[in-house]
Protein backbone atom coordinates (compact mmCIF):
# COMPACT_ATOMS: atom_id res chain seq x y z
CA UNK A 1 0.00 0.00 0.00
CA UNK A 2 3.02 2.36 0.99
CA UNK A 3 4.76 1.54 -1.89
CA UNK A 4 1.63 2.42 -4.19
CA UNK A 5 1.16 5.65 -2.07
CA UNK A 6 4.60 6.58 -3.52
CA UNK A 7 4.36 5.53 -6.82
CA UNK A 8 1.09 7.92 -7.08
CA UNK A 9 2.74 10.56 -5.59
CA UNK A 10 6.27 10.11 -7.92
CA UNK A 11 4.04 10.24 -11.07
CA UNK A 12 1.73 13.81 -10.06
CA UNK A 13 5.01 15.32 -8.91
CA UNK A 14 6.55 14.50 -12.01
CA UNK A 15 3.37 15.53 -14.15
CA UNK A 16 3.74 19.08 -11.87
CA UNK A 17 7.06 18.88 -13.56
CA UNK A 18 6.27 18.50 -16.75
CA UNK A 19 3.40 20.75 -16.98
CA UNK A 20 2.91 22.28 -19.64
CA UNK A 21 0.34 25.81 -21.05
CA UNK A 22 -0.91 26.08 -23.87
CA UNK A 23 -3.24 28.80 -25.58
CA UNK A 24 -5.80 28.17 -27.63
CA UNK A 25 -5.55 28.12 -31.06
CA UNK A 26 -8.28 31.41 -30.95
CA UNK A 27 -6.64 33.31 -28.89
CA UNK A 28 -3.19 32.60 -30.23
CA UNK A 29 -3.41 34.72 -33.21
CA UNK A 30 -4.04 37.24 -30.81
CA UNK A 31 -1.11 40.26 -30.48
CA UNK A 32 -3.18 42.47 -28.41
CA UNK A 33 -6.68 41.25 -26.61
CA UNK A 34 -8.33 43.50 -24.44
CA UNK A 35 -11.66 42.86 -21.76
CA UNK A 36 -12.90 46.74 -22.03
CA UNK A 37 -10.61 48.77 -24.45
CA UNK A 38 -7.66 48.75 -27.12
CA UNK A 39 -6.39 51.96 -27.27
CA UNK A 40 -3.22 52.96 -29.27
CA UNK A 41 -1.42 56.62 -30.06
CA UNK A 42 1.59 56.53 -32.26
CA UNK A 43 2.77 54.24 -35.01
CA UNK A 44 2.44 50.86 -33.52
CA UNK A 45 2.65 47.56 -35.29
CA UNK A 46 1.29 44.80 -34.16
CA UNK A 47 1.65 41.10 -36.05
CA UNK A 48 -1.59 39.71 -35.22
CA UNK A 49 -4.58 39.87 -34.59
CA UNK A 50 -6.30 42.74 -32.19
CA UNK A 51 -9.19 42.46 -30.36
CA UNK A 52 -11.79 43.15 -27.54
CA UNK A 53 -14.74 41.57 -25.88
CA UNK A 54 -16.98 41.93 -24.19
CA UNK A 55 -15.66 45.81 -24.82
CA UNK A 56 -16.10 47.27 -27.99
CA UNK A 57 -13.53 50.07 -27.99
CA UNK A 58 -10.65 49.99 -30.14
CA UNK A 59 -9.07 53.28 -31.03
CA UNK A 60 -5.97 54.80 -33.12
CA UNK A 61 -5.52 51.56 -35.65
CA UNK A 62 -6.02 52.25 -39.34
CA UNK A 63 -7.99 49.68 -40.23
CA UNK A 64 -10.99 50.77 -38.28
CA UNK A 65 -12.77 54.44 -37.52
CA UNK A 66 -12.42 56.54 -36.90
CA UNK A 67 -8.68 55.60 -38.03
CA UNK A 68 -5.21 56.24 -36.85
CA UNK A 69 -1.64 55.91 -36.70
CA UNK A 70 -1.59 52.16 -35.48
CA UNK A 71 -1.67 48.91 -38.05
CA UNK A 72 -1.90 45.13 -37.12
CA UNK A 73 -0.90 43.03 -39.92
CA UNK A 74 -4.12 40.61 -38.58
CA UNK A 75 -7.83 41.22 -38.16
CA UNK A 76 -8.89 43.62 -36.09
CA UNK A 77 -12.06 42.05 -33.97
CA UNK A 78 -14.50 43.85 -31.40
CA UNK A 79 -16.76 42.41 -29.44
CA UNK A 80 -17.46 39.31 -32.41
CA UNK A 81 -17.52 35.64 -31.92
CA UNK A 82 -13.84 35.28 -32.42
CA UNK A 83 -12.63 37.57 -29.67
CA UNK A 84 -15.32 35.80 -27.35
CA UNK A 85 -13.60 32.68 -28.05
CA UNK A 86 -10.61 34.35 -27.67
CA UNK A 87 -11.66 35.46 -24.10
CA UNK A 88 -12.49 31.83 -23.21
CA UNK A 89 -9.19 30.53 -23.85
CA UNK A 90 -6.94 32.96 -22.35
CA UNK A 91 -8.88 32.70 -19.37
CA UNK A 92 -8.49 28.90 -19.12
CA UNK A 93 -4.53 29.24 -20.10
CA UNK A 94 -4.78 32.24 -17.19
CA UNK A 95 -6.33 29.85 -14.45
CA UNK A 96 -4.18 26.48 -15.82
CA UNK A 97 -0.80 29.42 -15.40
CA UNK A 98 -2.19 29.88 -11.91
CA UNK A 99 -3.12 26.63 -10.71
CA UNK A 100 0.47 25.34 -11.74
CA UNK A 101 2.87 23.78 -8.91
CA UNK A 102 5.74 26.22 -8.03
CA UNK A 103 9.69 25.66 -8.67
CA UNK A 104 10.67 28.53 -6.70
CA UNK A 105 9.88 31.88 -4.82
CA UNK A 106 10.38 35.29 -6.73
CA UNK A 107 10.00 38.81 -5.63
CA UNK A 108 11.26 42.46 -5.62
CA UNK A 109 13.37 43.02 -8.56
CA UNK A 110 14.31 40.38 -11.25
CA UNK A 111 17.11 42.66 -12.75
CA UNK A 112 20.06 40.61 -13.18
CA UNK A 113 19.16 37.12 -12.71
CA UNK A 114 18.87 33.96 -14.96
CA UNK A 115 16.41 31.68 -14.57
CA UNK A 116 15.44 28.16 -15.87
CA UNK A 117 12.68 26.56 -17.20
CA UNK A 118 9.86 26.23 -14.21
CA UNK A 119 7.52 27.98 -12.57
CA UNK A 120 8.17 30.88 -10.26
CA UNK A 121 5.99 32.56 -7.82
CA UNK A 122 5.56 36.08 -6.11
CA UNK A 123 3.34 36.72 -3.55
CA UNK A 124 3.44 40.66 -4.17
CA UNK A 125 4.30 42.64 -7.30
CA UNK A 126 7.00 41.90 -9.07
CA UNK A 127 9.35 44.31 -11.22
CA UNK A 128 12.69 44.45 -13.58
CA UNK A 129 15.46 46.86 -14.08
CA UNK A 130 17.96 46.04 -16.22
CA UNK A 131 18.41 42.42 -17.60
CA UNK A 132 16.76 39.35 -17.15
CA UNK A 133 17.56 36.25 -18.64
CA UNK A 134 15.67 33.01 -19.11
CA UNK A 135 18.01 30.04 -20.64
CA UNK A 136 15.87 27.08 -22.25
CA UNK A 137 19.19 24.72 -21.77
CA UNK A 138 18.77 23.93 -25.53
CA UNK A 139 15.38 22.23 -24.97
CA UNK A 140 13.34 25.02 -27.59
CA UNK A 141 10.04 23.73 -25.88
CA UNK A 142 10.96 24.48 -22.23
CA UNK A 143 8.20 26.68 -21.07
CA UNK A 144 9.09 29.54 -17.84
CA UNK A 145 5.94 30.14 -16.01
CA UNK A 146 5.67 33.72 -13.75
CA UNK A 147 2.56 33.56 -11.63
CA UNK A 148 2.46 36.94 -10.65
CA UNK A 149 0.16 37.62 -7.59
CA UNK A 150 -0.27 41.67 -7.93
CA UNK A 151 1.25 43.68 -10.16
CA UNK A 152 3.97 43.66 -13.20
CA UNK A 153 6.27 46.39 -14.03
CA UNK A 154 9.09 46.87 -15.87
CA UNK A 155 12.22 49.71 -15.33
CA UNK A 156 12.97 52.46 -19.00
CA UNK A 157 15.12 50.19 -21.20
CA UNK A 158 14.73 47.01 -19.48
CA UNK A 159 15.26 43.57 -21.32
CA UNK A 160 14.36 40.08 -21.23
CA UNK A 161 16.60 38.18 -22.91
CA UNK A 162 15.92 34.97 -24.40
CA UNK A 163 18.96 32.13 -24.39
CA UNK A 164 20.03 28.57 -25.43
CA UNK A 165 16.35 27.98 -27.27
CA UNK A 166 14.09 29.42 -25.34
CA UNK A 167 11.39 31.18 -27.26
CA UNK A 168 8.94 34.03 -26.90
CA UNK A 169 5.40 31.65 -27.01
CA UNK A 170 6.50 29.90 -24.47
CA UNK A 171 7.38 32.45 -21.73
CA UNK A 172 3.83 33.20 -19.55
CA UNK A 173 3.64 36.23 -17.44
CA UNK A 174 0.50 35.33 -15.40
CA UNK A 175 -0.30 38.59 -13.64
CA UNK A 176 -2.98 38.92 -10.67
CA UNK A 177 -3.77 42.68 -11.31
CA UNK A 178 -2.26 44.69 -14.29
CA UNK A 179 1.38 44.96 -16.28
CA UNK A 180 3.01 47.81 -17.28
CA UNK A 181 5.69 48.00 -19.64
CA UNK A 182 8.39 50.52 -18.98
CA UNK A 183 9.46 52.76 -21.94
CA UNK A 184 12.08 51.61 -24.93
CA UNK A 185 11.94 48.45 -22.71
CA UNK A 186 11.99 44.83 -24.92
CA UNK A 187 9.93 42.38 -23.27
CA UNK A 188 9.65 39.01 -24.02
CA UNK A 189 6.55 36.45 -23.42
CA UNK A 190 2.94 35.94 -23.17
CA UNK A 191 1.35 38.54 -20.61
CA UNK A 192 -2.05 36.92 -19.43
CA UNK A 193 -3.37 39.78 -17.25
CA UNK A 194 -6.33 39.95 -14.94
CA UNK A 195 -6.63 43.66 -15.61
CA UNK A 196 -5.02 45.96 -17.64
CA UNK A 197 -1.52 46.03 -19.80
CA UNK A 198 0.40 49.32 -20.59
CA UNK A 199 3.15 49.79 -22.80
CA UNK A 200 5.23 52.66 -22.42
CA UNK A 201 6.43 54.95 -25.14
CA UNK A 202 8.62 52.58 -28.11
CA UNK A 203 8.70 49.28 -25.82
CA UNK A 204 8.77 45.82 -27.94
CA UNK A 205 7.21 42.72 -27.10
CA UNK A 206 7.93 39.96 -28.51
CA UNK A 207 4.61 37.77 -27.22
CA UNK A 208 0.98 38.88 -26.90
CA UNK A 209 -0.86 41.35 -24.25
CA UNK A 210 -3.53 39.70 -23.39
CA UNK A 211 -5.84 40.94 -20.51
CA UNK A 212 -9.10 39.37 -19.25
CA UNK A 213 -11.01 42.30 -18.15
CA UNK A 214 -9.18 45.63 -18.39
CA UNK A 215 -7.54 47.69 -21.00
CA UNK A 216 -4.83 47.64 -22.97
CA UNK A 217 -2.87 50.96 -23.48
CA UNK A 218 -0.57 51.26 -26.79
CA UNK A 219 2.13 54.21 -27.39
CA UNK A 220 4.39 53.79 -30.02
CA UNK A 221 4.83 50.01 -29.78
CA UNK A 222 6.29 46.94 -31.88
CA UNK A 223 4.23 44.28 -30.47
CA UNK A 224 5.69 40.47 -32.78
CA UNK A 225 3.34 37.69 -32.25
CA UNK A 226 5.04 34.12 -31.62
CA UNK A 227 3.35 31.31 -33.42
CA UNK A 228 2.03 29.23 -30.94
CA UNK A 229 1.84 25.85 -29.79
CA UNK A 230 -1.48 24.99 -31.86
CA UNK A 231 -0.92 28.62 -33.86
CA UNK A 232 0.20 28.33 -37.87
CA UNK A 233 3.75 27.43 -38.25
CA UNK A 234 6.65 30.12 -37.63
CA UNK A 235 7.19 32.03 -40.98
CA UNK A 236 11.05 30.77 -42.93
CA UNK A 237 13.97 32.89 -41.57
CA UNK A 238 14.90 34.95 -44.31
CA UNK A 239 18.08 36.21 -43.05
CA UNK A 240 20.61 38.34 -44.92
CA UNK A 241 24.38 36.77 -44.94
CA UNK A 242 26.04 36.97 -41.61
CA UNK A 243 28.39 40.05 -40.71
CA UNK A 244 31.10 37.37 -41.02
CA UNK A 245 31.04 36.72 -44.31
CA UNK A 246 29.99 40.35 -45.11
CA UNK A 247 33.10 41.93 -43.86
CA UNK A 248 35.36 38.60 -44.91
CA UNK A 249 34.54 39.82 -49.14
CA UNK A 250 34.77 43.34 -48.18
CA UNK A 251 37.82 42.97 -46.11
CA UNK A 252 39.33 40.94 -49.45
CA UNK A 253 37.50 43.09 -52.18
CA UNK A 254 39.70 45.76 -50.23
CA UNK A 255 42.85 44.34 -50.49
CA UNK A 256 42.44 43.59 -53.88
CA UNK A 257 41.57 47.14 -54.47
CA UNK A 258 44.40 48.32 -53.06
CA UNK A 259 46.67 45.66 -54.35
CA UNK A 260 45.24 46.18 -57.85
CA UNK A 261 48.20 47.79 -59.11
CA UNK A 262 50.83 44.65 -58.52
CA UNK A 263 47.66 42.62 -59.93
CA UNK A 264 47.33 44.74 -63.29
CA UNK A 265 51.00 44.91 -63.99
CA UNK A 266 51.71 41.58 -65.47
CA UNK A 267 48.86 42.54 -67.83
CA UNK A 268 50.16 46.07 -68.97
CA UNK A 269 53.71 44.63 -69.82
CA UNK A 270 52.27 42.27 -72.48
CA UNK B 1 31.84 39.12 -26.54
CA UNK B 2 32.79 34.90 -28.31
CA UNK B 3 29.54 33.78 -27.39
CA UNK B 4 27.43 36.93 -29.26
CA UNK B 5 30.21 36.90 -32.15
CA UNK B 6 29.18 32.77 -32.16
CA UNK B 7 25.52 33.43 -31.65
CA UNK B 8 24.42 36.60 -33.37
CA UNK B 9 24.75 36.83 -36.87
CA UNK B 10 24.75 40.92 -36.65
CA UNK B 11 27.98 40.58 -34.49
CA UNK B 12 30.10 37.84 -36.34
CA UNK B 13 32.48 40.02 -37.75
CA UNK B 14 33.51 40.28 -34.22
CA UNK B 15 36.21 37.29 -34.98
CA UNK B 16 37.36 39.14 -37.73
CA UNK B 17 38.18 42.67 -35.65
CA UNK B 18 41.12 41.09 -33.35
CA UNK B 19 43.15 39.28 -36.49
CA UNK B 20 42.39 43.30 -38.26
CA UNK B 21 43.80 45.19 -35.19
CA UNK B 22 46.55 42.34 -34.82
CA UNK B 23 47.03 42.88 -38.81
CA UNK B 24 47.41 47.18 -38.25
CA UNK B 25 49.72 46.90 -35.12
CA UNK B 26 52.11 44.38 -37.25
CA UNK B 27 51.99 47.02 -39.96
CA UNK B 28 52.12 49.82 -37.50
CA UNK B 29 55.66 47.88 -36.12
CA UNK B 30 58.20 50.29 -37.14
CA UNK B 31 56.59 53.27 -36.00
CA UNK B 32 55.99 51.55 -32.24
CA UNK B 33 59.52 50.53 -32.22
CA UNK B 34 60.61 54.21 -32.53
CA UNK B 35 58.23 55.73 -29.55
CA UNK B 36 59.69 56.87 -26.21
CA UNK B 37 58.75 54.76 -23.53
CA UNK B 38 57.65 56.90 -20.55
CA UNK B 39 55.46 55.02 -17.98
CA UNK B 40 52.74 57.46 -16.10
CA UNK B 41 50.36 56.82 -13.22
CA UNK B 42 47.57 57.87 -15.18
CA UNK B 43 47.63 54.55 -16.65
CA UNK B 44 46.80 53.11 -12.94
CA UNK B 45 43.49 55.23 -12.61
CA UNK B 46 42.42 54.14 -15.98
CA UNK B 47 42.36 50.43 -14.88
CA UNK B 48 40.83 51.48 -11.81
CA UNK B 49 37.69 52.99 -13.30
CA UNK B 50 37.84 49.96 -15.84
CA UNK B 51 37.77 47.50 -12.55
CA UNK B 52 34.75 50.18 -11.07
CA UNK B 53 32.54 49.57 -15.05
CA UNK B 54 33.11 46.02 -14.81
CA UNK B 55 32.32 45.92 -11.33
CA UNK B 56 28.98 47.73 -12.22
CA UNK B 57 28.40 45.42 -15.38
CA UNK B 58 29.12 42.29 -12.95
CA UNK B 59 25.91 43.85 -10.91
CA UNK B 60 23.69 43.66 -13.78
CA UNK B 61 24.01 46.72 -15.87
CA UNK B 62 24.81 44.34 -19.05
CA UNK B 63 27.15 42.93 -21.41
CA UNK B 64 28.53 45.70 -22.92
CA UNK B 65 29.64 47.67 -19.99
CA UNK B 66 31.65 45.01 -19.37
CA UNK B 67 33.09 44.60 -22.66
CA UNK B 68 33.95 48.12 -22.82
CA UNK B 69 35.27 48.45 -19.14
CA UNK B 70 38.17 45.41 -20.94
CA UNK B 71 39.06 47.74 -23.78
CA UNK B 72 39.58 50.46 -20.97
CA UNK B 73 41.33 47.97 -19.35
CA UNK B 74 43.82 47.86 -22.11
CA UNK B 75 44.42 51.04 -22.92
CA UNK B 76 45.25 51.92 -19.00
CA UNK B 77 47.36 48.92 -19.40
CA UNK B 78 49.00 50.96 -22.50
CA UNK B 79 49.26 53.87 -20.81
CA UNK B 80 50.81 52.27 -17.88
CA UNK B 81 53.66 50.80 -19.60
CA UNK B 82 54.72 52.62 -22.52
CA UNK B 83 53.00 56.28 -21.53
CA UNK B 84 50.66 59.04 -23.50
CA UNK B 85 52.81 58.42 -27.03
CA UNK B 86 52.07 54.87 -27.02
CA UNK B 87 48.43 55.31 -26.10
CA UNK B 88 48.03 57.85 -28.82
CA UNK B 89 49.64 55.84 -31.39
CA UNK B 90 47.12 52.72 -30.26
CA UNK B 91 44.08 54.87 -30.46
CA UNK B 92 42.96 54.07 -33.70
CA UNK B 93 42.98 50.20 -33.13
CA UNK B 94 41.59 50.48 -29.34
CA UNK B 95 38.78 52.21 -31.83
CA UNK B 96 38.35 49.83 -34.27
CA UNK B 97 37.94 47.44 -31.08
CA UNK B 98 34.79 49.21 -30.51
CA UNK B 99 33.52 47.39 -33.45
CA UNK B 100 33.19 44.16 -31.72
CA UNK B 101 31.91 45.01 -28.83
CA UNK B 102 28.14 43.40 -28.53
CA UNK B 103 25.67 45.79 -29.23
CA UNK B 104 24.31 48.56 -26.70
CA UNK B 105 20.79 46.87 -25.77
CA UNK B 106 19.07 50.62 -25.32
CA UNK B 107 19.96 52.14 -28.42
CA UNK B 108 19.64 48.79 -30.20
CA UNK B 109 15.93 48.21 -29.09
CA UNK B 110 15.58 52.41 -29.72
CA UNK B 111 16.81 52.32 -33.30
CA UNK B 112 15.20 48.59 -34.28
CA UNK B 113 11.50 50.14 -34.82
CA UNK B 114 12.68 53.16 -36.69
CA UNK B 115 15.10 51.49 -39.29
CA UNK B 116 12.52 48.82 -40.03
CA UNK B 117 9.93 51.93 -41.02
CA UNK B 118 12.83 53.91 -43.06
CA UNK B 119 13.47 50.47 -44.95
CA UNK B 120 10.25 49.86 -45.64
CA UNK B 121 9.37 53.75 -46.69
CA UNK B 122 12.56 53.36 -49.17
CA UNK B 123 11.56 50.29 -50.48
CA UNK B 124 8.29 51.74 -51.14
CA UNK B 125 9.74 54.81 -53.12
CA UNK B 126 11.82 52.33 -54.67
CA UNK B 127 9.30 50.17 -56.41
CA UNK B 128 7.37 53.21 -56.82
CA UNK B 129 10.44 54.52 -58.77
CA UNK B 130 10.39 51.77 -61.06
CA UNK B 131 6.33 51.91 -61.67
CA UNK B 132 5.24 48.74 -59.43
CA UNK B 133 2.54 49.30 -57.52
CA UNK B 134 3.17 49.40 -53.85
CA UNK B 135 0.99 49.85 -51.30
CA UNK B 136 2.82 49.73 -47.20
CA UNK B 137 1.26 50.06 -44.32
CA UNK B 138 3.54 50.35 -41.66
CA UNK B 139 6.46 47.80 -41.63
CA UNK B 140 4.05 45.87 -43.86
CA UNK B 141 4.71 46.28 -47.87
CA UNK B 142 2.15 44.80 -50.34
CA UNK B 143 2.98 44.41 -53.73
CA UNK B 144 0.12 43.54 -55.78
CA UNK B 145 -1.33 40.58 -53.08
CA UNK B 146 2.28 39.58 -52.16
CA UNK B 147 2.75 40.78 -48.54
CA UNK B 148 6.11 41.54 -47.41
CA UNK B 149 7.24 42.30 -43.68
CA UNK B 150 10.03 44.20 -42.94
CA UNK B 151 10.92 42.49 -39.46
CA UNK B 152 13.77 43.37 -37.00
CA UNK B 153 16.10 41.04 -38.77
CA UNK B 154 15.57 42.85 -41.48
CA UNK B 155 16.49 46.34 -39.89
CA UNK B 156 19.50 46.75 -41.60
CA UNK B 157 21.42 47.01 -38.35
CA UNK B 158 24.00 44.01 -39.83
CA UNK B 159 24.92 46.37 -42.90
CA UNK B 160 25.49 49.24 -40.71
CA UNK B 161 28.27 47.77 -38.59
CA UNK B 162 29.57 45.88 -41.13
CA UNK B 163 30.11 48.40 -43.38
CA UNK B 164 30.85 50.73 -40.76
CA UNK B 165 34.10 48.68 -39.98
CA UNK B 166 34.74 48.12 -43.23
CA UNK B 167 34.42 52.21 -44.06
CA UNK B 168 36.78 52.61 -41.05
CA UNK B 169 39.36 50.07 -42.48
CA UNK B 170 39.34 51.38 -46.16
CA UNK B 171 39.98 54.55 -45.08
CA UNK B 172 42.97 53.77 -42.80
CA UNK B 173 44.37 51.66 -45.99
CA UNK B 174 43.57 54.47 -48.81
CA UNK B 175 43.87 57.42 -46.75
CA UNK B 176 46.19 59.28 -44.61
CA UNK B 177 43.87 62.34 -44.28
CA UNK B 178 41.80 62.46 -41.09
CA UNK B 179 38.62 64.42 -42.77
CA UNK B 180 38.74 61.59 -45.33
CA UNK B 181 38.66 58.81 -42.76
CA UNK B 182 35.52 60.64 -40.89
CA UNK B 183 33.76 61.22 -44.47
CA UNK B 184 34.01 57.20 -45.64
CA UNK B 185 32.32 56.33 -42.01
CA UNK B 186 29.64 59.31 -42.69
CA UNK B 187 29.09 57.99 -46.32
CA UNK B 188 28.89 54.64 -45.00
CA UNK B 189 25.69 55.34 -43.21
CA UNK B 190 23.37 56.01 -45.78
CA UNK B 191 25.10 53.62 -47.86
CA UNK B 192 24.12 50.90 -45.92
CA UNK B 193 20.74 52.15 -44.82
CA UNK B 194 19.71 52.89 -48.52
CA UNK B 195 21.30 49.33 -49.71
CA UNK B 196 18.89 47.53 -47.29
CA UNK B 197 16.06 49.72 -48.31
CA UNK B 198 16.89 48.27 -51.95
CA UNK B 199 17.40 44.53 -50.85
CA UNK B 200 13.54 44.80 -48.94
CA UNK B 201 12.22 45.89 -52.31
CA UNK B 202 14.32 43.32 -53.99
CA UNK B 203 12.44 40.74 -52.09
CA UNK B 204 9.03 42.73 -52.30
CA UNK B 205 9.50 42.32 -56.43
CA UNK B 206 10.71 39.37 -56.67
CA UNK B 207 8.99 36.70 -53.83
CA UNK B 208 11.76 34.29 -55.39
CA UNK B 209 14.54 36.21 -53.24
CA UNK B 210 12.12 36.44 -50.27
CA UNK B 211 13.93 33.66 -48.33
CA UNK B 212 16.26 30.79 -48.91
CA UNK B 213 19.49 30.84 -50.70
CA UNK B 214 18.11 33.71 -53.42
CA UNK B 215 17.73 35.72 -50.68
CA UNK B 216 21.26 35.37 -49.04
CA UNK B 217 23.00 35.90 -52.27
CA UNK B 218 21.03 38.72 -53.37
CA UNK B 219 22.09 40.26 -49.84
CA UNK B 220 25.49 39.50 -50.61
CA UNK B 221 25.75 40.70 -53.79
CA UNK B 222 23.83 44.27 -52.33
CA UNK B 223 26.73 44.79 -49.85
CA UNK B 224 29.02 43.82 -53.07
CA UNK B 225 27.91 46.94 -54.32
CA UNK B 226 27.95 49.07 -51.15
CA UNK B 227 31.63 48.56 -51.21
CA UNK B 228 32.00 49.50 -54.82
CA UNK B 229 30.01 52.65 -53.63
CA UNK B 230 31.96 53.50 -50.82
CA UNK B 231 35.34 53.22 -52.78
CA UNK B 232 33.23 55.65 -55.55
CA UNK B 233 32.80 58.26 -52.83
CA UNK B 234 36.26 58.03 -52.11
CA UNK B 235 37.23 59.08 -55.65
CA UNK B 236 34.83 61.36 -55.84
CA UNK B 237 36.02 62.60 -52.65
CA UNK B 238 39.85 63.00 -53.66
CA UNK B 239 39.12 64.25 -57.02
CA UNK B 240 36.67 66.95 -55.62
CA UNK B 241 39.73 67.67 -53.10
CA UNK B 242 42.22 67.88 -55.25
CA UNK B 243 40.41 70.46 -57.83
CA UNK B 244 39.57 71.88 -54.85
CA UNK B 245 43.11 72.17 -53.77
CA UNK B 246 44.52 73.51 -57.15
Amino acid sequence: MNKLTVLLFWAMFSFCLKAQITLGSTVDTFGVLAGSTVTNSGPTVVLGNVGVSPGTAITGFAAIAPGGPGVATGVIHSADAFAGTAQTQLTAAYNAAAGLATTSTVAGDLGGLTFAPGVYTSTSTLGLTGTVTLNAGGNPNAQFIFQIASALTTAVGSTVVLTNGAQASNVYWQVGSSATLGTSSFFSGNILAFSSISLGTNATLQGRALARNGAVTLLSNTINTPAGQSGPPPPLVTPAPSSLILVSTALVGIFIYQGRKKILKPFRTC
Amino acid sequence: MFEQWRTDEDMSHGFLVPIVILWIVWRERERFRTLPTQPTWWGLALLASAAGLQFVAALGVGLFAGSLAFLVSIAGAVLCLGGFAWLRAAAFPLALALFMLPKLAIVYNQTTLPLQLLASRIAAGILTGAGIGVIREGNILDVGGHRVAVVEACNGIRYLLSLGFIAVVLGYLADSKTWMRLALLVAAIPVAILANGLRVAAAGWLPSLEAGTPHLIAGWFIFVACMATLILVRQLFNKAYVHYRS
